[in-house]
């Protein structure tokens, strides 16, 4: 294979707009973004949550969730299948092989990332902040809405890191997705297929194009934080 | 600070405060009144323990043993020594503090402070006498019952002390009592009506600050005033 080539493929792929690249690339970033934004809806609350009381269940919740980041991405994909197939008990809904079934999935592959690391920027800020809060008098929910607030900067960080998960994987998608063309198709999928039909070269532009995608969020959300830190927000 | 207040003269009473930690006593038995409208210093080396009891009497610490008696945690307002900012802008941070004052209030008290043109700044890029001045403000324009102060005007300038000092001093004539701790013997003096001496967590002397400056009673007070 010529090593050039993959770039060459990469480049007349994006250039020229190819209708089924660009459905899976869309796809991906909207089962992924998806994915990332309803791990941290649910996680950065009970990151919070996590770092600032103490409650019974506290430690086990802490024990399951950070057992939960070193799950393989498959066999999350086996147990949503288990619960999402037609005789599992959420069948009823019918979305095996559907994207909702691949944003479940992927939600529940990052929501452990998006809890361990926010529990971890807020135990940090709720040090700084405590004494005051407590003397400001705050409650639950307002100390909670405060730090998120003031977590903003990390919270982005934590984002990015989710993203980088979803957007890689590839076991639990094809699993609850199945990779059926043109509905349930991604990125990764897409580069697994190409790679047991020989097509490498193919497989590496697809792959080269999940990097740029990748690298462009990443430049995206360094210009955000360079202008959280020009209004000194993060320092 | 003195029992020879009636009670309604009494805005705060501390009794038998005893604060251990990891077997060490941090704090023991101290009994302390605080004057209605007054202007008490907590005074003592470093170590004694007043950062301790001003914030047992806040209600940030719970104590192993002992009672207070005071207005409740809405009515009290604390000035930390190292003040604590958030990752707001200035007039944010203020919002933060102080979330009942509206914008015309907030950029009077900020123009007040002499911080109104910076009051779309980071209020962590302030220097540290700005923090500081911010911090004031935004327990000053609560309007609480008591005030606690924890020198609140350690390394900062002249100015910025002498900015404490007003606001300090306006405070009081409006009736605010004020609870402050100090190392600074002529700040001490200029402002305060009652003093409370603590050495290794105990109380030793409570008088009136004129007599504790001219008389002190307690050998270790003595000392105290000796080394400042």
């Amino acid at each position: 294979m010529d090593i050039l080539n993959p770039f060459q493929i990469a480049l007349s792929l994006l250039t020229s707009g190819d209708a089924e690249l660009m459905g899976i690339i869309g796809l991906s970033l909207t089962v992924s973004l998806t994915a990332v934004l309803v791990s941290l809806v649910i996680g950065l609350p009970m990151g919070a949550l996590l770092a600032t009381y103490r409650f019974p269940g506290r430690t086990a919740l802490i024990v399951v969730s950070n057992t939960f980041l070193g799950m393989p991405p498959v066999v999350i994909g086996l147990l949503i299948y288990l619960l999402i197939s037609r005789s599992g008990p959420l069948g009823f809904m019918g979305i095996l092989y559907t994207p909702a079934a691949m944003m479940l999935a992927q939600t529940v592959l990052v929501l452990p990332i998006s809890i361990a690391l926010s529990r971890q920027a807020f135990e940090s800020l709720n040090g700084e902040y405590a004494l005051l809060f407590q003397s400001l008098g705050l409650g639950r929910l307002e100390r909670i809405k405060a730090l998120v607030f003031e977590a903003r900067v990390a919270l982005l960080t934590i984002g990015l890191a989710c993203f980088g998960r979803a957007i890689s994987e590839v076991g639990a998608v094809m699993i609850v997705g199945g990779n059926i063309r043109h509905s349930t198709r991604v990125m990764t999928t897409s580069i697994a297929l190409a790679t047991s039909m020989g097509e490498l070269a193919f497989a590496m532009a697809l792959g080269i194009v999940l990097l740029l995608v990748a690298l462009t969020i990443n430049i995206a959300s360094q210009l955000l934080r360079h202008s959280f830190r020009n209004l000194g927000h993060d320092i | 600070m003195t029992s020879d207040h009636s009670s309604a003269d009494i805005i705060m009473t501390a009794r038998d405060l005893t604060l251990r930690r990891d077997g060490v006593t941090l704090l023991e038995s101290v009994s302390a009144q605080i004057r209605r409208g007054s202007i008490t210093l907590l005074l003592g080396h470093n170590g004694a323990g007043k950062t301790l009891l001003l914030n047992c009497l806040h209600g940030l610490i719970t104590c192993d043993a002992g009672t207070i008696n005071g207005p409740s945690l809405a009515c009290q307002k604390m000035v930390f020594q190292k003040p604590v900012i958030t990752r707001r802008t200035t007039v944010g941070h203020l919002r933060f503090l102080c979330p009942q004052l509206d914008a015309a209030a907030r950029h009077d008290w900020l123009r007040r402070a002499e911080m109104d043109r910076r009051a779309d700044a980071p209020a962590r890029m302030l220097s540290g006498g700005e923090q500081q001045k911010l911090a004031l403000i935004g327990a000053l324009a609560a309007g609480p019952d008591i005030l606690f102060l924890d020198e609140p005007t350690a390394h900062l300038d002249f100015a910025a002390t002498k900015f404490v000092e007003t606001m300090v001093r306006e405070a009081h004539e409006q009736g605010m009592t004020i609870v402050m701790t100090s190392h600074n013997r002529a700040q001490a003096e200029r402002l305060g009506e009652d003093v409370l001496l603590l050495d290794g967590g105990r109380l030793v002397e409570t008088a009136p600050a004129d007599r504790f400056f001219s008389a002190p009673s307690h050998p270790l007070a003595k000392q105290y005033l000796d080394h400042l």
